[in-house]
């Protein structure tokens, strides 16, 4: 029997977390959501998780933060991280990919890529 | 800094077409735009004097009386376009304000693609916790509004619908949408 994939998806767009939680859901994935780099830090110290989908621009910790800090770890470190932003340059891909992220997806998001993406670097 | 005074012939006019979002902090700059079924938001952090205003349609008009379909996703992704660049120019998100226009349903017999780009705007502005300050959407009219973005003001004025750019939605290139690259 295979387990659910868990996901963690960060953005504090509550319009956003919504579409994520939609689209993720009803393509089997068990979801979990924080709405910046800091809540997410706070949920992943005392829970497990398979997937991390964060945006870039969020207050408090932003997603370059994030991916540094959880690379930075110890509990989570080897987790892939994607990147879903509407960032579109090439140096701040660059930064993502420098800090530890897995991969970098352009809003709007299309669920079907998406969820192949998941997929694809959940194992 | 004393506002320089804003005269007819100082002030910087810039026009915000159908799909785009300008950004400023200028106390000069004023945006303008003529909407008929399209919305605009204007939003603006009234400490930090800076604002922008996005002018979008999120549905296209079907051949009959169908429900409209709105593109939830396309219209998140503007909205948060706009609130980025606001928020990149020094502005906080909890300190936002914002004005909704247009949403007209022009042509008489046609599917209310107007109330459903302001329903959209509405529902995000709720989710998102922004204060809506003022709104004028619906009715059967087109406006042209023109906004200070440094400070906020507003002026929404009814056109003739002929001065109303047609509604053309724009193509989103769905092949490239939500493109994935794996490091």
């Amino acid at each position: 029997m295979t387990r659910t994939t868990r996901v963690l998806t960060v953005d504090d767009s509550a319009s956003m977390r919504a579409l994520l939680k939609h689209a993720l859901a009803n393509n089997g994935f068990e979801v979990s959501q924080a709405d910046d780099g800091v809540s997410a830090l706070e949920w992943l110290a005392t829970n497990e998780v398979d997937v991390v989908i964060t945006d870039i621009n969020m207050p408090r910790l932003d997603g370059f933060g994030l991916i540094e800090q959880v690379r930075g770890g110890t509990r989570h470190r080897d987790r892939p991280i994607l990147v879903l932003t509407t960032e579109s340059s090439d140096e701040k891909k660059a930064r993502a990919r420098a800090a530890g992220a897995t991969g970098w997806i352009v809003k709007p998001f299309d669920t079907d890529k998406l969820v192949a993406a998941v997929r694809r670097v959940a194992h | 800094m004393p506002t320089p005074e804003i005269t007819p012939a100082n002030i910087i006019r810039l026009t915000v077409l159908q799909g785009q979002f300008k950004v400023s902090a200028g106390p000069r700059v004023e945006l303008s735009t003529v909407l008929g079924s399209c919305v605009t938001t204007c939003l603006y952090d009234p400490l930090a004097e800076v604002g922008g205003m996005n002018h979008f349609l999120l549905a296209e008009p079907p051949a009959s009386h169908d429900p409209v379909d709105v593109d939830v996703h396309y219209g998140v992704y503007l909205m948060e376009m706009l609130i980025n660049e606001i928020l990149s120019h020094g502005a906080r998100k909890e300190r936002l304000r914002a004005h909704l226009y247009g949403g007209a349903n022009i042509r008489v017999g046609m599917a209310p693609i107007g109330t459903a780009n302001a329903n959209f705007a509405r529902g995000f502005l709720e989710r998102e916790r922004i204060e809506l300050v003022r709104a004028d959407l619906g009715g059967n009219s087109a406006r042209r509004v023109d906004f200070r973005p440094a400070s906020g003001l507003v002026r929404c004025r009814v056109v003739p619908s002929s001065d109303a750019p047609e509604v053309t939605p724009q193509p989103r290139a769905a092949a490239h949408r939500g493109e994935v690259e794996l490091f």
